[in-house]
């Protein structure tokens, strides 16, 4: 009886190799909002791939930017913001690498980041806001451009569409056919899930379907999604299930002022450590160890 | 007697303070730890129907809730499950019931209040010195009732003429030609005194912390800055204030090391 019955795709699958190739130039939108969220598992297994000219985007980054800018992947980050808070107030190495203009940053105010991808996935050039006009962002970002508005005449800034080739989000919920649940708001990743073209998600958990179905109100779900199981995945930041490893941002930051002094050792250790000499994410969740993880364990 | 208030225990209170009776949602962006804290002293004492957005946490002390510390990070883990309310970033700027108080942080601050956190930007297109970026301040800026700027430096370098880039634009004449909604700056909080804003827009000293002088800021702000002929010193927190601080709101100190009084420079013969 049941064989007259199709059978629906599963979309998870292993961390390596779930990116598939990741072409030189592409626009890659990075979740989460400052020091939460942030789908570390998945940036790692991109920077592992070593992908060129890379243009990042994410509405209020943190060091991960920083991360990847150490590994020479990154041309140009659409952002609002680069860092830690008062760990470190501008991401270090992605100060360093704007101001020797070898990164380009595509400056957006954080509601102009929200906009931007609300029109790439509504299919507009571009969407009005009122935030911006006046500033200096129009002068330094040309492609914000200030416009009379056709009803009432009064000055407003288009700002364009920001269409992405790949969302990696962080998710605390998943299941096999890509429905997916967030413990809390999901900051802006449904934003950026929706301006991509393809979109994967790591998650601390896969639980089956009917589990999903007792809070569908939850639930959300692309076209095109990847998930793959990464628990804690967004370690050194926090998620529903982990806290924020303020140590390890310390020293990341410590290896990154190290480094901007002319001291490439401990960041190219980190780098090698965390990224090039790991496989899975089990083995860089053993370079941070049981007894840190369980520290951080909500 | 208690340990006097380093800056940012005095900036706390001097927000606090300062707060509207008509204000009723707070919002405060990263970084900003005394605005942070000056939220959290209104809801306990002065505005307890307000609603403070600390990161995804949407919260109000009044009736004698129970306070957690002031936060280290705004995003950390189970955020959605402190507070009354989550703050969605993906709807905050699309509500008429946006926040009517928010504070700004700067890198630069000119004459008409201007303020410039995302950097000086170079000839060719790039960046000289990179700030961390605009966050929500061109949006937040534009519709709120009213901003605090809250300055950690207080030199020629940061109080200039013009800024080098325009992040929030505080300016009053450029906000009523542009038809702003919002009600621009407030009060600009520096390590020297406290600023507001004259008819004209510009910036006007309003109180000096204790132990400096009108001659120090003039000398440390590059431009004329609006000197009123009598201007008092920043009355200084309460004990009570300064308990209520300490005791519930900042119990772990992040507020810092009580600081001793900034003293007017002298330069001796043989600094020179």
């Amino acid at each position: 009886m049941t064989e007259i019955f199709a059978t629906r795709t599963r979309v998870v699958r292993e961390l390596s190799g779930a990116l598939g190739a990741i072409a030189d130039g592409s626009v890659i939108g990075l979740g989460g909002t400052l020091t939460a969220g942030r789908p570390m598992a998945l940036l790692r297994e991109l920077l592992r791939q070593r992908p060129r000219d890379l243009t990042l985007v994410s509405p209020v980054a943190s060091i991960d930017v920083d991360l990847a800018v150490a590994t020479g992947c990154v041309a140009r980050v659409v952002t609002s913001y680069v860092g830690a808070e008062s760990v470190a107030g501008v991401g270090p190495i992605f100060r360093a690498a704007v101001e020797r203009g070898d990164v380009e940053v595509v400056d957006r105010d954080e509601a102009h980041c929200i906009l931007g991808l609300r029109a790439a996935a509504q299919g507009l050039p571009f969407l009005p806001w009122l935030g911006g006009v006046g500033t200096d962002l129009p002068v330094t970002q040309p492609e914000l451009v200030e416009f009379a508005d056709p009803i009432t005449g009064r000055i407003l800034l288009a700002i364009p569409a920001i269409a992405l080739d790949l969302a990696l989000i962080h998710a605390e919920v998943a299941d096999d056919y890509g429905n997916v649940q967030f413990a809390g708001t999901g900051h802006t990743d449904m934003q950026l899930a929706s301006a991509a073209t393809r979109v994967i998600v790591q998650c601390d958990r896969i639980v089956p379907n009917d589990t999903i179905r007792r809070n569908p109100a939850a639930t959300y779900f692309w076209r095109n999604t990847t998930v793959v199981r990464a628990p804690w995945g967004t370690h050194p930041f926090a998620s529903g299930a982990i806290d924020i490893d303020e140590a390890a941002l310390r020293d990341f930051v410590t290896r990154a002022r190290a480094l901007l002094k002319g001291d490439s050792d401990e960041m190219e250790r980190y780098v090698q450590d965390t990224i090039y000499k790991v496989s899975t994410h089990e083995q860089y969740l053993e370079t941070v160890g049981v007894t840190r993880i369980s520290e951080l364990l909500t | 007697m208690s340990t006097p208030a380093s800056a940012l225990e005095l900036q706390t209170i001097v927000l606090a303070r300062d707060f509207r009776p008509d204000d009723l949602v707070f919002q405060v962006g990263a970084n900003l730890t005394s605005a942070r804290a000056a939220c959290m002293l209104a809801s306990l004492t002065t505005h307890p129907d307000a609603r403070l957005l600390l990161g995804i946490e949407i919260e109000n002390f009044s009736n004698g809730r129970p306070v957690p510390s002031v936060p280290t990070f705004l995003f950390r883990a189970l955020g959605h499950e402190l507070g009354e309310a989550n703050m969605h970033q993906s709807t905050v700027f699309d509500t008429m019931s946006r926040p009517d108080v928010f504070f700004v942080g700067g890198i630069e601050v000119d004459r008409v209040g201007n303020v410039n956190l995302t950097g000086i930007p170079n000839e060719e297109c790039g960046w000289k010195v990179r700030g961390p970026g605009p966050v929500a301040l061109a949006t937040m800026s534009t519709f709120c009732n009213g901003y605090y700027i809250l300055m950690g430096r207080h030199d020629r370098r940061t109080f200039v003429e013009r800024v080098s880039h325009i992040t929030a634009l505080g300016d009053r004449q450029r906000r009523t030609e542009l038809g702003l909604p919002g009600g621009g700056p407030r009060l600009l909080l520096s390590p020297l005194g406290v600023f507001d804003f004259d008819d004209a827009g510009s910036m006007r000293l309003r109180s000096l912390h204790e132990g400096v002088t009108g001659e120090q800021v003039a000398d440390s702000t590059g431009f004329d800055v609006v000197v009123p002929d009598s201007v008092p010193t920043t009355s200084p927190p309460t004990a009570s204030e300064l308990a209520m601080l300490r005791s519930v709101v900042d119990r772990e100190g992040l507020l810092g090391e009580p600081a001793a009084p900034p003293r007017p420079v002298t330069i001796t013969e043989e600094q020179r």
